[in-house]
């Protein structure tokens, strides 16, 4: 069993902490305050090759693995919960599936300027009517010689407002449902029927673009099927298991910023003629902070390694997002409690940081969709099959 | 057209901490960076490049205990790099002038030689003025950028209060101010590459002995290190008040006498 981080995943992590130094850390607090989506620090991001940080080298990626992607997020987290957001929106699911489940073609066409960071990616999975019960979805394909006709819309989607290529799941025949009757599209957000409705004004994330996206006979090529007519579900679910591991490691990120700020206030601050560091009621904070970020990032690491090793990893990585948002959650709350007043203001990142954790417990599947696919799991190796 | 640049190490400046009353540097994380002036250095040394389709050579300014700085340097974008392996290698200016002339020789001469103009951690400038020295070159220290126009190199110094442009024939050493270009970022590919050792470049890092390079007796370092220390405390200043022409003139008297004393 060796722990240690090896060589390029080391330097890895060195480039990624330039990166967000000069890129993203001087633009957090303006994008949060303003509602602005920085697009021009994704690109910068791009040229760099980090926006196919796990992506192979032949479609454009860096092949750094899951793990790379999982050291990406976390050390962008720890600057910016919103260029995190917007980072994991375009890898972890937009890409992701295409990489998954495309064709050669496909990710040939679509992967490769992707991983690049050339365009930009969305999951087009939710509905007004379809959030947890994502398999509720409404959005229709219908077949048209070589074309699929798709009518309808989709919410909440991050990324939506400027994304070049988004994947789409719709339903091709409402007969069969979840199992053969939906399917996922690969769709140019230029063409004809594609529609940006509205933008989401959030308490959190406001560096983020959610947009409601609407789809009036949006002509998509059957070549753009990704993986086979029926079977869309399913994959979307793949990237979504992918997608809650690098949410945990995220969560890693910034719950980092929670510890690192209580400890910088702690060694500086004074009360009763001393610094906080000496009052055990901040040392305790500090020691369960700490505690639970340790944990967080073995598991998230580990979960990486299944992944980048081939295992099963599903379970693990509903796990890394449930209890990764939520100890991000607890750290920055108790690194608030510790600035005492100044935390609450808007001069120091805790404010924004606590605003911007709670999106963790929610987007990409609550914290109770994460406990269902936990016991789904446990309770399949035990020959039951958990009804939704 | 072969670009030579010398690069050294420091501890990362974002994982360590002063404390100033303990008299302690704490290594929060053990992590090396090249030398913010070297790294201008190699970022000049790239943009001639990207102009002229040089060669980019990258050696090391003192022994090292591994390959690191050179990986990541031929990751930003160097095209070879030669790390030089002795046990127990110890080596001042002195010693480290001798052996990358040799180097230089050994890779068959070289059109200009670009180097930090100092250390962040030492503050070292010996090194460009020594390498011109011994090679017999012209030198321009502390250039703000360099670029190569029909054999010769055309840098920007600070002179004064303002900027002049100075001409060197080629071969030349040029060595950069820290913060003078906003140097690259590595590439992604290249740097998973080259620290998996795998594709084109792995072959772009070589390892030379260095007593191949010079012989033992000219190993012998002439400066020895001994220790290092905080500076003194600096001394406080004076509070001035008044109307601001008095406080000008007492400004003034002040400064002149601290001169004088």
């Amino acid at each position: 069993m060796d722990f240690t981080l090896s060589p390029e995943h080391q330097a890895l992590r060195r480039m990624i902490r330039e990166v967000v130094q000069n890129e993203v850390a001087p633009l957090a607090a303006e994008i949060d305050r303003h509602h602005i989506v920085p697009i021009e620090t994704m690109r910068k991001i791009g040229a760099t090759g980090l926006l196919g940080v796990c992506f192979p080298q032949k479609y454009g990626g860096m092949g750094a693995g899951e793990m790379g992607y999982c050291i990406l997020m976390e050390e962008v987290n720890k600057v910016c919960t919103s260029t995190g957001t917007n980072v994991g929106a375009h890898i972890g699911i937009g890409a992701m599936a295409i990489y998954l489940d495309g064709n050669e073609e496909q990710k040939r066409k679509y992967l490769t300027p992707l991983a690049r960071g050339e365009k930009f990616a969305a999951f087009g999975l939710t509905e007004s009517g379809a959030g947890s019960d994502a398999a509720a979805i409404r959005t229709r394909a219908v077949r048209e010689g070589d074309s699929w006709i798709l009518d309808g819309g989709k919410v909440f989607i991050t990324n939506g407002g400027y994304a070049d290529t988004i994947t789409i799941l719709a339903v091709t025949d409402p007969t069969l449902g979840a199992r053969g009757g939906i399917t996922a599209f690969i769709a140019e957000t230029d063409w004809k029927g594609f529609k940006v409705a509205r933008e989401e004004d959030k308490m959190g994330i406001r560096g983020t673009s959610t947009a409601e996206l609407v789809f009036e006979e949006l002509r998509v090529p059957h070549e753009n099927v990704l993986g086979k007519v029926g079977e869309g579900f399913i994959i979307f679910m793949k990237s979504l298991d992918m997608g809650r591991l690098t949410l945990g490691a995220a969560c890693i990120g910034g719950s980092e910023m929670a510890v690192d700020s209580a400890v910088r206030w702690a060694k500086t601050r004074q009360q009763y003629g001393e610094e906080l560091a000496h009052k055990q009621s901040v040392q305790w904070k500090i020691a369960n902070m700490a505690t639970e970020l340790e944990a967080l990032r073995s598991l998230v690491y580990r979960t990486a390694w299944l992944v980048d090793t081939g295992q099963p990893f599903s379970q693990l990585a509903a796990m890394c997002k449930l209890y990764g948002s939520e100890v991000a959650s607890r750290a920055i709350d108790m690194a608030l409690q510790i600035h005492g007043g100044l935390g609450f203001t808007r001069d120091f990142p805790l404010e924004r940081g606590f605003r911007d954790a709670r999106i963790g417990e929610i987007y990409e599947g609550t914290s109770e969709v994460q406990k269902i696919v936990i016991a789904n799991n446990i309770f399949r190796e035990h020959g039951v099959r958990v009804r939704p | 057209m072969r670009i030579i640049v010398i690069l050294g190490r420091v501890l990362d400046p974002a994982g360590i901490t002063i404390n100033q009353r303990a008299g302690r540097i704490f290594v929060n994380r053990e992590e090396y960076v090249i030398q913010p002036a070297d790294r201008c250095a190699l970022e000049v040394a790239l943009r001639i490049k990207d102009a002229t389709a040089a060669e980019v050579v990258v050696l090391p300014r003192g022994p090292l205990p591994d390959d690191d700085i050179l990986r990541q340097a031929l990751a930003i974008g160097a095209d070879r790099a030669v790390y030089f392996t002795r046990e127990r290698f110890k080596a001042d200016e002195a010693v480290m002038v001798r052996l990358l002339e040799a180097a230089i020789d050994r890779l068959g001469g070289a059109d200009l030689v670009l180097t930090g103009a100092t250390t962040l951690d030492s503050g070292q400038g010996q090194l460009g003025p020594r390498m011109a020295a011994a090679l017999d070159w012209p030198q321009i220290l502390d250039a703000w950028q360099a670029e190569v126009v029909d054999g010769a190199v055309q840098a920007v110094r600070q002179d004064g209060t303002g900027y002049v442009t100075v001409e060197a024939a080629l071969p030349a050493v040029v060595t950069v101010v820290p913060g003078a270009v906003k140097p690259r970022y590595p590439d992604g590919v290249r740097l998973v590459n080259i620290y998996k050792n795998v594709g084109e470049i792995a072959a772009a890092l070589e390892r030379w002995e260095v007593t191949d390079l010079v012989g033992v007796d000219m190993l012998v370092p002439l400066v020895e290190r001994r220790g290092q220390d905080f500076p003194p405390p600096r001394e406080r200043g004076v509070r001035l008040s008044g109307a601001p022409d008095e406080v000008a003139v007492a400004a003034a008297q002040a400064l002149q006498k601290r001169m004088n004393g």
